[in-house]
């Protein structure tokens, strides 16, 4: 991997934020967050706590009810060139090669096709995927697709990026490894991150600072400071007291929440449909 | 990576002899097809039920090929009106033809009767109305087709209509076509338009309703505005299914174009086939059921085939 240059990040501030699917099925109610520039922010709760509805929220793909998400004191659209977004899925575009898709939102902005092609290498070289210029995505591994994703996303030099299970679709030994050059990245780059996960460990080798989601309708349930210290090393954290102290601690808070008034089936199956529609 | 490609080096020499032999061997295996059999078989079957019948009843194949070779070289002047409106018929040893010129000597004579066929205005009428009516259907289609697939409201409002007008089959608007527009071009090339345009119309907006929203919301993330949208993802993402509809809409077309050429037209394949018919030429007809198999095919190798062949390769298995 080769050195990216510092982009820095941006403060994200979500203000008495309301947002309901329907008049029986609300999600969040008085939600407030403040992430400050540059910090690694992760999103713990399980399934259909609302953890990618949150996510679309920040992105701007679901308008709140009421309240605000602001980006650097301004209301966030899905365009936004600021914002970056990781999806659980690559989603590359299956017809662009590899070096086209990476290149894609450079496009959008309308800049020149030598221009975008130097950054948009250097972007590939810095996950790692550079050879891998003209391959189809059919044709690359769920980890390579992932990378190329990241990469997509980079070009813009977005200051906040949203990340949602980006690797959950990944094998643990290979979700360790891109973890670990997540963090790399981030070190170099120093972007905000507000990464969802629903794997404890993840949350806690990555983040400065862990929020565990209620049961809907709600917001946080709990949040925990994580002072693991920086560089951070898999096996090194995941041999201190601390790591499994923060583990126990999660356990418990994730354990509590589930035994909060649960949802019944067909609520969390309108839950995933809202959040597959919009 | 340096490693095992030190090892590939040194088996290179092994292994290509190797692949030599496993390469044909695969190569026979995975295209062993038996699609060459399908049209002799049908040429045999063609031939053994053609045997018990007389020739001008059933012909045999080749003397289709006779037929269609005379047909496309050589004007075939069987009939002559005389002055007062009499028909006389010229005695086959009569007509004029390739042959007969070249056997009296006269080359120039001969050339200028070749391709002079009565096929030819036949073909090319029928080709030529086919690309009226399939055509507009094409820019009917897409244009109302996206419409549908964006539009909630459009797609609510089109969809019972194409219902509507592919419960009724098409030819039964020639004879209406006939009375307003009277025989020939404008009357095919509409009834051709009817059937074609509808499920083409479904076939792309099913299509894109298909395109993956998180595609699109990828290309949203990335900054993409709405045009870019259209331009950059929903047009690349619609490419296999607007191929899709115009296979459909072509073979739609061409079956009722045949169709309405036997009601409301005076020339085409269609109408040479029901004339050959009405006068029990069966070697014409055949060689026109022929001739309208035979574009069918050459549209699908040359048209939709290389288009198919250009997203095949990048379609997610």
């Amino acid at each position: 991997m080769t050195k990216g240059n510092h982009i820095g990040g941006d403060n994200l501030v979500i203000e008495d934020l309301n947002f309901a699917y329907s008049n029986n099925l609300k999600i969040f109610e008085k939600l407030n967050i403040d992430v400050k520039p540059g910090e690694f922010l992760a999103v713990l709760g399980p399934s259909g706590c609302g953890k990618t509805t949150f996510l679309n929220l920040l992105a701007g793909f679901y308008q709140p009810d009421s309240g605000t998400s602001q980006l650097r004191g301004e209301a966030i659209t899905p365009e936004d060139p600021h914002l970056g977004y990781i999806f659980q899925a690559a989603n590359l575009f299956p017809w662009l090669n590899t070096i086209e898709n990476v290149e894609f939102g450079l496009r959008m902005t309308g800049m020149g096709p030598e221009k975008r092609r130097e950054i948009a290498l250097k972007n590939l070289e810095m996950v790692g995927l550079k050879g891998f210029e003209e391959f189809l995505p059919n044709k690359l591994s769920g980890g390579m697709r992932q990378r190329a994703s990241i990469a997509r996303a980079l070009c813009l030099e977005p200051h906040l990026l949203l990340m949602d299970e980006p690797f959950s679709a990944l094998d643990e030994i290979l979700r360790d490894k891109m973890n670990d050059e997540l963090l790399q990245l981030w070190d170099q780059l120093g972007q905000t991150i507000v990464f969802i996960t629903h794997s404890i460990e993840e949350a806690i080798y990555l983040s400065d600072r862990i929020l565990v989601l209620a049961r809907p309708p709600g917001g946080i349930y709990k949040e925990v400071i994580n002072k693991l210290p920086r560089p951070r090393d898999l096996r090194e954290t995941k041999s201190s007291e601390l790591f499994w102290e923060y583990k126990k601690e999660l356990n418990n808070l994730i354990q509590e929440v589930q035994a909060q008034a649960p949802l019944d089936e067909s609520e969390i199956a309108e839950l995933e449909l809202g959040a597959k529609n919009g | 990576m340096s490693a095992p490609a030190v090892e590939m080096k040194q088996d290179k020499k092994l292994d290509s002899d190797k692949e030599k032999i496993t390469g044909w061997v695969n190569v026979i295996r995975n295209n062993a097809s038996w699609s060459w059999v399908s049209l002799p078989s049908l040429f045999l079957v063609w031939m053994l039920v053609a045997i018990p019948f007389e020739s001008y009843i059933l012909p045999q194949p080749w003397e289709v090929a006779d037929e269609a070779w005379n047909e496309m070289m050589f004007p075939t002047v069987s009939e002559v009106m005389d002055d007062d409106g009499e028909i006389t018929i010229i005695p086959e040893a009569d007509r004029p033809s390739v042959w007969k010129f070249i056997a009296k000597g006269e080359p120039s004579n001969a050339l200028a009767h070749l391709f002079r066929g009565e096929l030819w205005p036949h073909v090319g009428w029928s080709l030529l109305e086919e690309v009226g009516g399939f055509g507009a259907a094409i820019i009917f289609s897409v244009l109302f087709g996206f419409l549908a697939g964006f539009f909630k409201g459009f797609r609510e409002y089109i969809v019972p209509l194409n219902g509507l007008f592919m419960a009724i089959p098409p030819i039964a608007w020639a004879p209406l076509m006939v009375i307003i527009f009277g025989l020939g071009y404008t009357t095919i090339v509409i009834v051709i338009f009817i059937s074609a345009v509808n499920p083409m119309i479904l076939t792309i907006m099913e299509g894109v309703l298909q395109i993956q929203g998180q595609e699109v919301r990828a290309a949203r993330v990335l900054g993409a505005r709405k045009w870019q949208l259209f331009l950059y993802v929903y047009l690349p993402a619609s490419l296999p299914f607007v191929t899709a509809a115009l296979r459909i809409g072509f073979s739609q077309a061409w079956r009722a174009l045949v169709a309405a050429e036997m009601i409301g037209a005076s020339v085409g394949l269609g109408y040479m086939v029901q004339t050959a018919g009405e006068v029990g030429n069966s070697r014409l007809v055949l060689l026109g059921i022929t001739m309208i198999g035979l574009f069918s095919y050459l549209f699908e190798r040359t048209l939709f085939r290389p288009i198919e062949k250009r997203y095949e390769v990048w379609r997610l298995e």
